[in-house]
């Protein structure tokens, strides 16, 4: 009731705000097109002006969300496809798994060279490598989760749709995208925060002798660090917090809460509150009329209007059409599909592309190999006691993070007032990319006298301490309420109540925190280790900063090796300890009452 | 009879391969018709492989050998004269009411206002007026069930199967559907023109059913036919019914539940038996907690009742009752001459004592069963009376060829936890024979 008068006596702001939006869409897909298309000036000069800040972002946010597209539509196409496929499977998910942990500036030389000498003449080679580098820290989990919910979709509505006859553009549409939204939305948020975290070297970066700089709040920031303006600094981090709650308020929230109706289990508790963008979008007249027009010409001509003759029959399953990308790659795989039907042609295909796979592994590694085997002992010797070091970090960091995060995560998710005020402020406090905060951290922890070897660690803490929290504190809210009821009747004392409830019941949720954690570390290591800093360079001795000063001085054989070294930690340690912490944590410590 | 039937099973058998490698068949050399005009039920306790009948008939799972025929034409793919209503509904919960059933016309790309239509009319049909823009969290049960069937008749398909599809709703709306499916199907208003109906509840048989298949297990298979002439609408209150009941009961007790030799005195049908010594047995897939339960429900109705009245009075289906007194009769607690329960002596005992005097009865009766001796045998081999679980997993799969030893297994481990006998630790995943030591 009270709605309709609201949006009658003001029905003016849905509509200015959508108008909004939409005009400012436009005008950041428009100006990016000119900067693509601008002569090639690989250095553009940064006006660090509080007017100049506006265009700034809002280039780099049109970055972000042209990378976003890129990953989503990677996302459904390479996710489907190791869903669909067992072969596909064998190979995309293990590449997936190593990709996901060479950090985003292991991209960056071969991306930045090849596209720049593809494209000499426009900028748009150096626009693509900053929107695929984005892309690069935004895809992996997302296609990693969509392929994982493909993969569960029940069995029942498997049998129900192919009862039906679904064919399998209509049972995508119907059943597996609906079934995967909710995990879908809730990966894009994570990895639009994991797009900016590198955003400051995707836009502007030292590539031996050559700099390239590219106009947006990135490469602002870069700048202003290097001419040591704290005020630009300042401003810079005040754009960034402004972007990402307009954007949170504008996409994430809407997007959030739309896809509660996609949720399996019944949504208890009616104190639902409806974010103000979703009503907008719900009162907004020009979008209703824009759907209205949608439906006049696109979707009626669209219904096939002859009708199917006789009864329904086999005849009567015909094939609806499909956006021709989907097509195209679907037919290849019908393809594929029908020439393998024959178990014995199945097995030659699946040799031959065994065989392929593995030359190319075998290619690859001999390539790696004489690389690496211009690097002499001594260099290797300090390579290896770089990786201890930062392996040491990520330990300290981990630990430092879970002292503060697990407690703080308990206690906010016990109450469900806390956690309606406290959700909020985390989401947006943990999509601020942690490198933006460095120079005033540095600054800060200068003044207090830690010196940049701890200091790195304690940045390095900056960016990952979100991962345990976050995780912390979805535990939290699952554990059940009468264990508690059940121990506060005991008059077990808070102590108790922590050491038998609180925190076995988070611990499995705490592993998945460190293992995305101690990834995450591994990867800010890069610009952890390695900062530009008033005008000079800070650096320590760390796997992360050899990387930096590798791509600062092009240095190719020594960032192979560092490369190559932090993925094989990486993905060792994921497979070696974090697997058999992760089995133990859900088969020990499992909440099945 | 028609000469052409609409499904055909021929000599169907199914296997699936477990996890650890080992094969279990739920499906032997199994043939089945579905005619024209008549609703089958496929009636048998869980195990026997009715489920998996249903799913080769409806192309959704190939048989591992046999053959199937969709009107006489071996099926490929899934039958798209088949519409399938599910145990659990199946419903999207994206969907509402009117979406849901109109998905299922999605493939045949109808006009509009057909959709409208068709899908009107079966929401007419089965009561679901006024719901149409409900999403299936805010429905009951019965209602979900409701548009469950919606789904299936909307496509109007020739044959329509039933999975246990009231098993999941309470006693009064089952028998309120169960009624108006019988006349949704008799007034033939839909294209519905056979069923196929799979349950473990025999009077639901009896009351929906031309034909009644009794299914067994181990491995699943058809053991008899019933032909259930009874005229439609049936009366379960009737005394023809009852007879029809009862005639089954009989049938399914002397599958399930043989009266020994020592019980009946007919020493000449005494089985001969195949191999030397007494048989190992094998332990139904049950909770002793429950067969206590059991063992006192008995005990309140004078230390003998009627297996089946006892299903019903204790709401439990009889396929499970029954396993709970075969578990019973193992351990000489109970009798089982026809389809009664009698408590022994041993079993009176039992039930009068307190916890403790019961688990050390238990613990002497579970330790006479040949093949707990076997398995202490087998754990005393080892000086720490330890063996991993997949060993002992192993061991029973060649014991009992024709079990599933994981559940075995399970029972095994669960019994002789209670009897005090056995003890299981799931971080080392060994086995040890309980000799009241302390375990660390």
């Amino acid at each position: 009731m009270q709605r309709t008068v609201f949006s009658q006596r003001y029905f003016a702001i849905p509509d200015f705000v959508i108008l909004l939006v939409i005009a400012t869409a436009i005008y950041g897909v428009v100006s990016i097109a000119h900067e693509w298309r601008t002569e090639f000036h690989p250095i553009t000069q940064i006006d660090l002006s509080v007017r100049a800040l506006p265009y700034y972002t809002m280039l780099s946010a049109v970055r972000g969300m042209v990378a976003y597209f890129i990953s989503l539509g990677f996302t459904l196409v390479v996710g489907y496809a190791a869903a669909k496929s067992t072969t596909a499977e064998k190979i995309i998910i293990p590449l997936l798994d190593i990709l996901q942990s060479i950090p985003v500036l292991g991209f960056l030389p071969g991306l930045l060279l090849g596209l720049v000498a593809l494209f000499p003449r426009t900028n748009i080679g150096l626009e693509l490598a900053a929107v695929i580098m984005i892309f690069t820290g935004q895809v992996w989990n997302m296609t990693i989760s969509y392929y994982a919910s493909l993969k569960s979709v029940p069995a029942e509505f498997g049998e129900a749709s192919r009862v039906i006859g679904l064919n399998w553009y209509q049972r995508l549409v119907k059943v597996e995208l609906p079934f995967s939204a909710v995990n879908l939305a809730w990966n894009s948020l994570l990895s639009m925060a994991g797009g900016w975290f590198f955003l400051i070297p995707c836009e502007a970066i030292t590539l031996g002798e050559n700099e390239y700089r590219l106009p947006g709040i990135g490469a602002y920031m870069d700048v202003a660090i290097k001419s040591g303006d704290t005020r630009a600094i300042v401003l810079a981090v005040i754009a960034m917090v402004l972007l990402i709650l307009v954007m949170d308020f504008v996409i994430w929230r809407p997007i959030l809460a739309w896809v509660q109706r996609f949720r399996l289990e019944d949504v208890g508790g009616g104190a639902h509150v409806e974010p103000l963008m979703q009503v907008w979008i719900r009162e907004s007249k020009i979008l209703h009329r824009m759907k209205m027009i949608y439906r006049e010409l696109v979707l009626k001509p669209r219904r096939v209007r002859s009708r199917l003759a006789g009864e329904v029959s086999v005849d009567a399953i015909v094939k609806i059409r499909a956006p021709w990308v989907y097509s195209v790659a679907y037919r290849i795989y019908r393809f594929a599909q029908l020439i393998t039907r024959s178990p014995r042609v199945t097995r030659v295909m699946q040799m031959t592309l065994g065989f392929v796979v593995l030359s190319l592994i075998f290619f690859g590694a001999y390539q790696l190999f004489s690389i690496l085997a211009k690097i002499p002992p001594a260099t290797w010797i300090v390579l290896l006691r770089n990786t201890a070091w930062t392996f040491f970090r990520v330990l300290i960091a981990l630990l430092l993070s879970s002292l503060w995060a697990v407690p703080v995560g308990i206690w906010i998710g016990t109450s469900v007032k806390r956690i309606r005020v406290a959700q909020p402020i985390i989401q947006v406090l943990a999509s601020f990319p942690a490198p933006m905060l460095y120079p005033l951290a540095l600054g800060l922890f200068f003044s207090l006298g830690i010196s940049f070897d701890w200091g790195s660690m304690l940045l390095m803490l900056l960016g990952v301490q979100w991962y345990v929290l976050f995780n912390v504190l979805a535990g939290a809210m699952r554990i059940p309420k009468e264990l508690n009821d059940a121990l506060l009747l005991m008059e077990a004392s808070r102590w108790a109540r922590w050491k038998n409830l609180y925190l076995p019941s988070v611990f499995p949720f705490l592993v998945t925190g460190w293992v995305t954690a101690a990834g995450g570390a591994w990867n800010a290591s890069v610009v952890a280790e390695y900062l530009p800093y008033h005008g000079t360079i800070l650096k320590t001795g760390g796997l992360g900063s050899t990387l930096s000063v590798a791509i600062a001085n092009e240095n190719f054989t020594l960032f192979a090796a560092s490369l190559f070294l932090m993925v094989l930690v990486v993905v060792t340690l994921n497979r070696l300890v974090w697997a058999r912490v992760y089995r133990l944590a859900n088969t020990r410590f499992k909440m099945d009452l | 009879m028609n000469p052409a039937p609409l499904i055909e099973l021929n000599h169907v058998s199914k296997s699936f391969t477990l996890e650890s490698g080992a094969e279990i068949k739920v499906l032997e050399g199994v043939n089945l018709a579905v005619q024209e005009d008549e609703v089958v039920a496929l009636l048998g306790p869980s195990g026997s492989g009715k489920s998996t009948c249903l799913r080769i008939m409806s192309g959704l799972i190939e048989p591992t050998a046999g053959r199937v025929l969709a009107r006489q034409k071996p099926l490929s793919g899934v039958n798209l004269e088949v519409s399938l209503v599910f145990q659990s509904f199946a419903l999207f919960p994206w969907e509402t009411v009117y979406q849901n059933i109109a998905l299922a016309l999605e493939p045949m790309l109808l006009p509009a206002q057909e959709i409208r239509a068709r899908v009107k009319k079966v929401i007419d049909l089965v009561g679901l007026e006024g719901f149409e823009e409900a999403y299936p969290r805010e429905l009951s049960g019965g209602m979900k069930q409701r548009v469950g069937i919606a789904r299936a008749l909307v496509m109007e398909r020739p044959i329509l199967f039933l999975d246990e599809p009231f098993s999941a709703l309470d006693v009064l709306t089952a028998d309120t559907l169960r009624a108006e499916m019988v006349k949704i199907f008799m007034d033939k208003k839909t294209a519905t023109r056979s069923m196929v109906l799979v349950t473990h509840n025999i009077q639901e048989a009896v009351f929906m059913a031309k034909r009644i298949m009794v299914m067994g297990i181990h491995p699943g298979h058809i053991r008899q036919q019933i032909v259930n002439d009874l005229p439609y609408p049936r009366d379960d209150q009737s005394p023809a019914f009852h007879r029809m009941v009862s005639r089954i009961h009989a049938l399914i007790t002397e599958a399930l539940m043989p009266d020994t030799p020592t019980l009946s005195h007919e020493v000449s049908h005494q089985p001969k038996p195949t191999h030397k010594g007494p048989p190992i047995e094998t332990l139904p897939n049950v909770q002793i907690v429950e067969m206590i339960g059991l063992l006192e429900a008995i005990a309140d109705q004078g230390g003998s009742a009627d297996i089946f009245e006892l299903a019903h009075d204790t709401g439990k289906d009889f396929g499970r009752t029954l396993y709970l007194a075969k578990g019973a009769e193992l351990l000489d607690l109970v009798d089982t001459p026809k389809q009664n329960v009698v408590l022994t002596d041993i079993g009176r005992h039992f039930v009068s004592g307190d916890i403790n005097v019961r688990k050390r009865m238990l613990h002497e009766l579970f330790g006479a069963l040949k093949i707990v001796q076997m398995t202490a045998n087998l754990l005393r081999r080892d000086e720490s009376l330890r063996l991993p679980i997949q060993e002992l997993i192993d061991q029973v799969g060649e014991w009992l060829p024709n079990e599933n030893p994981h559940q075995v297994v399970d029972s095994l481990v669960s019994w002789g936890r209670f009897a005090e006998y056995f003890g299981y630790n799931d971080d080392t995943k060994e086995v040890y024979l309980d000799v009241g030591q302390e375990t660390t």
